[in-house]
């Protein structure tokens, strides 16, 4: 029933949505902002990725320029910095809820753009049949190993960033001023300019892996970067457990497998109406029923660090290992964040 | 050097929360600011940490002036204060607690993750000061816990430790008595105290607990709805009728 090709794609997909996860992870789990404009920085990416990698020989637009693809790659990923930078201009004098509803309307604002600027982005009809790298050297279904390739790097590098930024100082003056910006201003950091710096970081790196995902789409329309991307990879996220390091990727691969499995049940023709309505119904379901069981999701953000700082005083010798012993005191209410 | 607040005015709508206050805080010197509930103390605090504009009036610390500043601006003026609620940094453990205050200015950039080498010898300074300040407030057995699970009093002692990581050269402490143990008041007192003896670093104490004041201050500023009321050395400031009524009267009242 299932072809090795099928879980191929379920495994890009999830990587992708580990990526994005990831992201989110740095912005929301330790930065304390709360993103929901992930799908508009995405689209931005992958249209101007697009765009600026047409030639001549695509129809309906009016700039065409054809950069090569080493070129036009970075460019995805600063164009989007600069994109982020200048949503992070309003958006950062909110916080919270406010800062969420900002980059929401960002994000539908951005796609409301695209459709009305049909004659650059051909409006609600988009792009397809987009040419991928190795496309001429690896064919048909071959390609789909290549993707996962690709997409497993994305998840590597991705990871290692968002990791090192984790353990670094800076990390951990961002979850110091995600907690108490008060504080952290009275200590004399600059909460803002660190904030706008996670902020922007996460735009450039959405636009980098944007073009894993046209490649694995091979479209771009409008569609495409509905709100449910960004609360896909949301769920991801809080699934596996906001703040923590490898959640997001145990999130995403969780959620994304078993919504594929969920669609691959054989619904009779009749019942397709309610096979649909029961997809996101089960995903509702499921993170309901993890996050009674552990609030803080599958990993959490003490655990995480809690094993950092071990770590770095291994080299003190002389003390004796404190605290070990005592028992946890649980956590009377659960921390959402 | 002298922390000088001259003339300064603060409106919330009609209600004047600071109403033409001068008062002065001498290098070296514990002063306490002590008044009812609503009186504008801490009201004060934040016109001279950047987290309240004042209406009008001048906040000078030495040259500096200190009302055009952000509050991270203050900061780095050596100007560090506490809160009256010690929340701290509550998802982090102690002694991140203790590197949040440590850290570099410069890690504030995630450029700075480029230079891990530089940052992690920082690191290492930082340690070494958090460990010593750590073990002098009886905190180092505590360090790999987190700060919500503290007590009162240790999150108070650690609020000492993280400002104190600052190198601050003025400390301005909102209620450091308040919710805390009657054992603990004690060793707070000590340890306000022992800033000035053996660091050098001025004191400007906001509190409730007049016993405690009374103890430590060197000089007191009374104030009453926004007005200062009195000035003086604590026993100027016991020997004052009109202060007692006000104060020790609204006071008793609410506990």
């Amino acid at each position: 029933m299932t072809s090795v090709v099928f879980w191929v794609g379920v495994l890009t997909l999830v990587g992708f949505y580990g990526i994005l996860a990831m992201i989110l992870n740095m912005e929301g789990g330790w930065g304390g902002m709360w993103d929901l404009g992930t799908a508009g920085l995405l689209a931005v990416a992958s249209y101007f990725f697009v765009i600026v990698t047409l030639d001549d020989a695509m129809l309906g637009t009016r700039f065409a320029p054809g950069w090569p693809l080493w070129l036009a790659w970075p460019a995805s990923a600063v164009f989007t910095g600069i994109v982020a930078f200048l949503v992070s201009l309003p958006a950062l004098r909110l916080r919270r809820e406010y800062f969420l509803i900002t980059t929401f309307a960002f994000a539908e604002i951005i796609r409301q753009l695209i459709v009305v600027q049909d004659d650059l982005t051909r409006g609600v009809i988009g792009f397809s049949g987009l040419d991928r790298p190795f496309d001429d050297v690896v064919t048909g279904r071959d390609y789909n190993y290549v993707l996962l390739g690709l997409v497993a790097i994305g998840v590597v590098v991705v990871f290692l960033i968002t990791r090192v930024v984790a353990r670094s100082s800076f990390g951990l003056l961002l979850r110091a001023a995600r907690d108490n910006e008060a504080l952290a201003l009275s200590l004399g950091r600059k909460v803002n300019r660190m904030r706008r710096e996670t902020f922007v970081l996460a735009g450039v790196l959405i636009g980098a892996v944007a073009p894993l995902y046209l490649w694995y789409i091979r479209a771009v329309t409008p569609q495409l970067f509905a709100p449910a991307v960004t609360f896909t990879a949301w769920s991801a996220l809080v699934l596996g457990g906001l703040g923590s390091i490898a959640g997001p990727i145990l999130g995403a691969f969780l959620l994304i497998v078993f919504t594929e499995a969920v669609g691959l049940v054989d619904w009779s023709p009749d019942q397709a109406n309610l096979a649909t309505a029961l997809e996101p119904f089960l995903v509702g379901m499921l993170l309901i029923v993890v996050l009674r069981v552990r609030p803080q999701g599958l990993l959490g953000e003490r655990g995480a660090f809690r094993r950092a700082t071990r770590r770095d005083r291994s080299d003190d010798a002389t003390e004796p290992p404190a605290n070990d012993a005592l028992p946890a005191p649980a956590m009377s209410t659960p921390r959402s964040g | 050097m002298e922390l000088v607040v001259q003339s300064v005015a603060k409106h919330f709508g009609g209600v004047a929360a600071l109403d033409d206050v001068s008062l002065r805080a001498s290098q070296g010197a514990i002063t306490a600011l002590i008044g009812p509930n609503g009186a504008g103390k801490t009201t004060l605090f934040n016109a001279m940490t950047g987290f309240a504009k004042a209406d009008k009036g001048t906040i000078h610390f030495g040259d500096v002036r200190l009302d055009r500043l952000t509050p991270w601006q203050v900061a780095r003026h050596g100007v560090i204060r506490t809160f009256q609620t010690p929340v701290g940094f509550p998802s982090l453990t102690v002694l991140e607690n203790m590197f949040a205050a440590g850290a570099p200015h410069a890690a504030a950039s995630v450029a700075s993750v480029l230079r891990f080498r530089a940052m992690r010898a920082e690191a290492r300074t930082s340690a070494d000061r958090a460990k010593q300040l750590l073990r002098e407030l009886q905190l180092w057995d505590l360090r790999d816990r987190y700060v919500d699970e503290l007590s009162t009093g240790d999150r108070k002692l650690l609020e000492f430790a993280r400002q104190l990581m600052m190198h601050p050269r003025v400390l301005l402490l909102d209620e450091p008595a308040a919710g805390v143990a009657p054992s603990y008041v004690d060793r707070l007192a000590e340890v306000i105290r022992s800033l000035r003896t053996e660091r050098g670093i001025s004191c400007v104490v906001i509190d409730h607990n007049l016993a405690f004041i009374m103890q430590i201050a060197d000089h007191i500023h009374v104030l009453d709805r926004g007005r200062l009321i009195a000035s003086g050395t604590p026993k100027e400031i016991a020997d004052n009728a009109d202060v007692m009524r006000i104060y020790v009267g609204s006071s008793a009242v609410a506990s």
